[in-house]
């Protein structure tokens, strides 16, 4: 079973992809900061990230820059409320920018597209 | 007592508050911290960004690839998307279109660390013929109207990645400051039948208190009416419209004076972000009388608040005779 860590500092977001994505046949586990992100990408080697931009302390893109660095071939995607981060340069080096919503489609599909 | 001045082209008004007495010295910038990482700018890491439209320096080798000097991506997470018809609608009193555009990132230099105006004038002279050459290509595409090139330097001016880059967008319709840009320049041509542009730099050299630095195609100066301390107009001093008909012997001495230029602003207040905005003429006009095309740096010293957004008006705490000064005289005190 292919496995995801999910880094994102709302409970509610937690549950509402946990519950999508383990019904979709993902094992997921979670991270409520990026400090704890980059620990957990070593502890559990997840085959893919979805990573929240606006958390507390280390924001998504400073997340991301350290993930890629450490890991280059790690799927991360990054999943935000906001569009506007997508004019940050930084996040280039994530895979996918998906904006958040309640029908989360598009982060289903993102996640198919690196994880077939 | 505070100034009221007018900028001549545009009739924008601006506020010199000069009992503020700035000098550069009360304009302190820390370096931001490098925050190291990926960069997905950096050769390497190629597959990180959309294929590249335009590539100098790679001697054989595949496409996105290492081995280049000056690399062009569309933007990896676009505002506006190039595919697609063009449309314009109207809702009532309300106009709109669909957003197509093209948005493309200038990747300045292999190295992580250069700094844009440091580079030497023969291989800044790259990136100013890719903005040319990406401009004649986009003139093509008769859906665009306008091309607008820019820099954002420092993470205060916008800019969130430290790897070199400049960016351009092509848009469906001409920005409203390019246009009143156009019609106040147009305005003053009916009338004295002389481009403005060309009157302020004959003024400008005549006067002497606001030229920088010039030579022999290329002036900077403060502007009569500068937005911010230390605003910078570069332009050419033979009139020319279309900054991508420039040769390349001009480039290298827009090079030069580019390098310069933001050379004294730094010794002036060191590490201080900034914005560069290239002016240049529509697409497909041919060669514009009253039209002068030129460079605008705006360090990003002062913010826009309430007052500025309400009336529109700038406040600037430093005459851009006394910017101007200090801007002539900062590398000599330094050396």
């Amino acid at each position: 079973m292919k496995k995801i860590l999910l880094v994102d500092d709302e409970d509610g977001i937690q549950m509402l992809y946990r519950e999508e994505l383990e019904d979709s046949g993902y094992e997921v586990v979670s991270a409520f900061t990026g400090e704890e992100g980059i620990e957990k990408v070593k502890s559990e080697s997840p085959d893919l990230v979805i990573l929240d931009i606006q958390m507390p302390g280390m924001n998504g893109i400073e997340t991301l820059r350290q993930m890629k660095m450490d890991n280059p071939d790690l799927p991360v995607i990054l999943s935000s409320a906001y569009t506007e981060y997508k004019q940050d340069l930084g996040a280039w080096a994530s895979d996918a920018y998906v904006v958040k919503s309640s029908n989360i489609n598009d982060l289903k599909d993102a996640v198919k597209k690196h994880l077939p | 007592m505070p100034e009221l001045r007018k900028d001549p082209v545009l009739g924008r008004w601006i506020i010199i508050a000069q009992e503020r007495g700035k000098r550069p010295t009360d304009f302190v910038i820390d370096k931001a911290p490098t925050t190291g990482g990926f960069c997905p700018l950096c050769p390497g890491n190629e597959n990180t960004t959309p294929h590249e439209v335009l590539v100098y320096g790679r001697e054989g080798g595949a496409p996105d690839s290492p081995g280049w000097k000056v690399r062009v991506v569309p933007n990896k997470y676009p505002a506006l998307v190039i595919e697609g018809e063009l449309t314009r609608e109207g809702e009532g009193l309300y106009d709109k279109m669909n957003g197509i555009g093209a948005h493309e990132v200038f990747v300045e230099s292999p190295n992580h660390d250069d700094a844009f105006a440091e580079l030497p004038a023969e291989y800044m002279v790259l990136i100013f013929q890719a903005f040319q050459h990406r401009i004649r290509d986009l003139e093509c595409d008769d859906r665009f109207r306008y091309v607008l090139i820019f820099k954002n330097f420092g993470r205060a001016a916008g800019a969130s990645l430290e790897h070199s880059h400049s960016q351009l967008v092509a848009l469906p319709i001409l920005p409203r400051k390019i246009e009143s840009e156009l019609t106040g320049a147009e305005t003053y041509y009916r009338y004295k039948e002389r481009c403005i542009f060309c009157d302020i730099i004959h003024q400008e050299l005549k006067q002497d208190v606001r030229v920088v630095c010039k030579n022999e195609h290329f002036i900077t100066i403060t502007p009569f009416a500068p937005r911010t301390p230390f605003e910078m107009w570069i332009l050419p001093i033979k009139h020319s419209s279309a900054y991508h008909e420039q040769s390349y012997d001009e480039l290298i001495a827009l090079s030069e004076i580019f390098s310069e230029s933001l050379c004294r602003l730094d010794a002036c207040i060191p590490n201080v972000p900034y914005n560069f905005v290239l002016h240049t003429q529509p697409l497909r006009s041919e060669g514009l009388p009253h039209y002068h095309w030129h460079f605008e740096i705006v360090p990003k010293l002062t913010s826009i608040a309430g007052f500025e957004w309400g009336s529109g008006f700038y406040i600037n705490p430093m005459p851009p005779e006394k910017a101007a000064k200090y801007l002539r005289e900062s590398l000599e005190r330094i050396a």
